[in-house]
């Protein structure tokens, strides 16, 4: 076309898709698509976290009546699968998204449209998941976990329906984006980027990927065989006609629980890249923490049946769980010692980013350790299904990855916008959080052990379970005090936050050599990397050479 | 904030404060809360290490004076540290899991006992109630009736057209799925008491009122119980039972609540139209008696007789 030779830079692009708008809803770039995926992730953040609002106030105290029976199971059922696959997954692709590309020296993902259309099925499935609040019958409500035959057989409400398609909708989000990632990962390094010198974040997203690519089909098939027995006569979970509902649980967590890990390894790629930059240390042990995370990711699907011990399975098989569950520890405790070495001997500055990294460590470590009572199957006998198994997944999902994800929010913030979030709403944000979290989820350790199932909506004992369950509730509202203080923030730093310039936390990677934000192309050029820490190798020779 | 703290703390020891397993009053019970104990001392030291640790750490290596970029030593691992901190929680986890296996036999396998020392009673969880067949045919609704000091097995099941729920008395050991489809099985042995028992897996809109009571009473109250039920099998006391923990659920005489009103329904006096619906449902009631025997029914119908001539038809 003539017009081509006439405007040589970004001609390809007609003048519709330059608007402020349009050149959003149109992009195919790898650093806005992630900046769009986070956004849209706090979005559903906000939304998840004000239906968890309305379960702690129901459940404030005893007898209570603002959301009760189906509609507080469509509050819980909705609250679980927004934060699960409306937030803390797409957000962590969101990290992926606009970090992977810089931090391994490309220019963008290897298929920018499919990462376009990653970002705009996961905006659908969103909308369908929150549109079926108004479908006939409500939301779905049988939790997240949504088991047949209540499910299928017992839930004759559009809602299911509407989460099921959902749910499909953002699989194959994912799906298309894990293939992404690993080929932008296995192809797409920077001159001597050999495996061993990759950020730990961009190991993390190899494993997150994968897993993903490994896992979703299963739960497409079963979210198909779930839609079958409800509209086509299946009866694939009905035993009334030689179907099993532990057929569904067996598929629901052999995709569930690596889905877990799906969630935390990135978050602990972002702590693995936010402690040494703050202590002042290379990281203790990279291949170590490298090898744990490949060796999470592989036994990750080897502890789907931790999830079912109720369910009567043969002590063997409980057994075998149970081993493998106290295994897939071990390699996670190699990283908490780690990072603890890191800190040893460093420098370390307290800024935002390293306190909701240390926050994680400090948490993190609690929802591990109640997992191990967890894997102990007649230990889990007596608590699953209650409160504490609610702790034990909020102090590894809230304390574990959404600490991580704030932490990576603080840190790359000025990348993104090329302003720095104020530091002292920051660390006001982190203290409510910090504090709020502990009040929310602690005493739900204590509720568990003294009978309280979860998705319960009421309860009428009093006496220990009106106290910790009011502290609980108190707690949940200092965190959203938090969650309004980081908002102020975001608007603050937008408005007058400090300039970032390229490299304000004297970072080891390769993103900080861009401009903040980095331009379109990302780089100008890049540097031959020799260690996993380019940015440093850079700023050493530079002294060396006198010119820093 | 501290006296706080210290009443609540206080308040909690004078119970176990939700830090232990809720008081056990059976053999498999005390040995989850033994293994319990061991995985909490267990925890605990490695959580004050961590944490410890953590907290030493930010406080020795804090940045202080020194300047911002002042890197500290470029240390980048060791190899035997490594080694260390892997195989110490091998070893400790090997520990823990040779206790639970030294444990599981006296948790999962009811003891060995002569025909006289044990029953035998089923337990059907249905939307939203528990239903208890005794061995001589006798059937209990919400309450279930067991014999003091003997082993009590439970066969825990579920009809195929409803869904999952889970039978759970804590006091008595750990929860056991029932499913339809499938029969579970647990146990206890329990000195006379009143324990209380509920569904602990969501099961739809009335879960968190899917109560149930256990009453353990001695072996010959037992005996009387179960044959005076068998005796009476269609009587007003079955009746009574099912209308409050099966109808009671979902609907009031004198309001609408899950369901509508009872007050004024012609079905409270007329059998065949109760059976229709017990039996089938409708709408979204479902099919609460789908699997009840006819003396079931008309135990049911004898008390809601009474309630129509203007009963006070509050649960008893």
């Amino acid at each position: 076309m003539a017009s081509r030779a006439e405007t040589p830079t970004l001609s390809y692009r007609s003048d519709w898709r330059r608007g402020r708008v349009t050149s959003w809803l149109t992009t195919v770039d790898h650093k806005r698509i992630g900046i769009l995926y986070i956004c849209t992730a706090l979005v559903f953040f906000a939304a998840g976290g004000l239906l968890a609002l309305l379960i702690r106030s129901q459940l404030a105290t005893p007898d209570e009546s603002i959301v009760t029976r189906g509609s507080y199971n469509e509050v819980v059922t909705i609250h679980g699968t927004t934060m699960i696959f409306l937030v803390i997954v797409p957000i962590l692709a969101g990290f992926g998204n606009y970090l992977v590309p810089l931090m391994i020296g490309a220019r963008d993902m290897a298929f920018p449209r499919l990462n376009a259309l990653s970002y705009w099925l996961y905006v659908l499935g969103g909308a369908i998941l929150y549109l079926s609040f108004l479908a006939k019958g409500g939301a779905a409500s049988s939790g997240w976990t949504s088991y047949a035959p209540l499910s299928t057989l017992h839930s004759p409400g559009r809602g299911e329906d509407l989460w099921i398609l959902s749910l499909h909708v953002l699989t194959l989000s994912s799906l298309a984006g894990g293939v992404n990632f690993v080929v932008t990962i296995t192809n797409m390094r920077a001159r001597g980027m050999t495996w061993m010198r990759m950020p730990l974040f961009v190991w993390s997203i190899l494993l997150y990927a994968w897993m993903l690519v490994l896992v979703l089909p299963t739960l497409s098939a079963g979210l198909t065989m779930m839609l079958l027995d409800r509209h086509a006569g299946t009866h694939f979970f009905d035993p009334a006609h030689g179907g099993s509902p532990i057929l569904y649980q067996n598929v629901f967590w052999f995709f569930g629980h690596p889905e877990v890990y799906i969630m935390i390894l990135p978050a602990m790629g972002i702590v693995s890249e936010i402690i040494p930059v703050f202590a002042r240390k290379p990281i203790f042990g990279y291949k170590a923490v490298v090898f744990s995370t490949v060796a999470i990711g592989l036994l990750a699907f080897l502890v789907w049946g931790h999830h079912m011990f109720a369910v009567g399975l043969p002590t063997r098989l409980d057994s075998f769980f149970m081993v493998s569950s106290m295994v897939i520890a071990v390699p996670t405790g190699v990283k908490i010692f780690n990072w603890l070495a890191t800190l040893w001997r460093g420098n370390i500055s307290f800024d935002t980013p390293m306190l909701w990294a240390i926050g994680f460590i400090a948490l993190f470590t609690i929802g591990g350790l109640s997992g191990i009572f967890l894997a102990a199957f007649p230990v889990d006998w007596e608590l699953t299904q209650t409160d504490f198994v609610v702790a034990h997944l909020h102090y590894v999902l809230f304390g574990g990855s959404m600490f991580g994800i704030f932490g990576g929010l603080y840190y790359w913030w000025p990348k993104m916008f090329g302003r720095i979030l104020d530091e002292r709403l920051g660390k006001l944000h982190y203290w409510f959080v910090f504090v709020g979290f502990n009040l929310t989820f602690f005493p739900m350790h204590m509720l568990g052990l003294l009978g309280m199932p979860r998705r319960v909506y009421t309860y009428s004992e009093g006496g220990l379970w009106e106290t910790y369950n009011l502290i609980s509730t108190i707690g949940s509202f200092v965190m959203a005090v938090g969650m309004i203080i980081f908002v102020v923030n975001i608007v603050r730093t937008a408005r007058s936050g400090r300039r970032a310039g390229n490299d304000p936390w004297h970072a080891d990677t390769l993103e900080w050599y861009a401009t903040s934000p980095p331009p379109p192309w990302n780089f100008d050029r890049i540097p031959y990397i020799i260690s996993p820490r380019p940015l440093r190798d850079l700023r050493r020779r530079l002294a060396h050479e006198g010119r820093l | 904030m501290c006296a706080g703290a210290l009443t609540l703390g206080g308040a909690a020891l004078a119970g176990n404060g939700g830090f232990l397993p809720v008081a056990p009053h059976s053999p498999n019970a005390h040995r989850i809360k033994d293994a319990y104990v061991l995985i909490l001392i267990f925890t605990g030291v490695i959580f004050v290490g961590v944490e410890g640790a953590l907290v030493a750490f930010v406080i020795r290596y804090r940045r202080g004076k020194r300047p911002r970029d002042a890197e500290g030593p470029q240390i980048h691992g060791s190899s035997r540290l490594e080694v260390l901190w892997t195989v110490l929680p091998v070893v400790i986890l090997a520990a823990i899991g040779s206790y639970v296996f030294y444990k599981l036999p006296g948790i999962a396998n009811p003891p060995a006992a002569s025909a006289a020392d044990q029953t035998t009673i089923t337990v059907e969880g249905r939307q939203f109630y528990w239903m208890f067949r005794y061995p001589n045919g006798a059937i209990s609704v919400g309450t279930m009736i067991a014999p003091a000091n003997e082993v009590v097995r439970e066969n825990v099941v579920s009809p195929a057209n409803d869904v999952i729920h889970s039978w759970w008395i804590p006091a008595l050991g750990g929860k056991i799925d029932a499913i339809p489809g499938r029969t579970n099985h647990t146990w206890f042995e329990a000195p006379a008491g009143v324990y209380a028992a509920r569904c602990s897996d969501l099961c739809g809109i009335q879960h968190a009122k899917m109560l149930a009571t256990v009453d353990v009473v001695p072996a010959s109250s037992y005996e009387a119980f179960i044959s005076a039920r068998a005796r009476a099998a269609s009587g007003i006391a079955l009746g009574k039972e099912e209308y409050s923990h099966v109808c009671a659920t979902c609907h009031r005489l004198d309001s609408n609540y899950v369901g509508p009103s009872l007050g004024s329904d012609p079905l409270l006096t007329e059998a065949t139209g109760l059976e229709t619906i017990l039996r089938q449902g409708v709408g979204n009631m479902p099919a609460v008696g789908s699997d009840w025997s006819n003396a079931q029914i008309e135990a049911l119908v004898t008390y809601t007789k009474t309630l129509a001539k203007g009963g006070s038809g509050e649960p008893g």
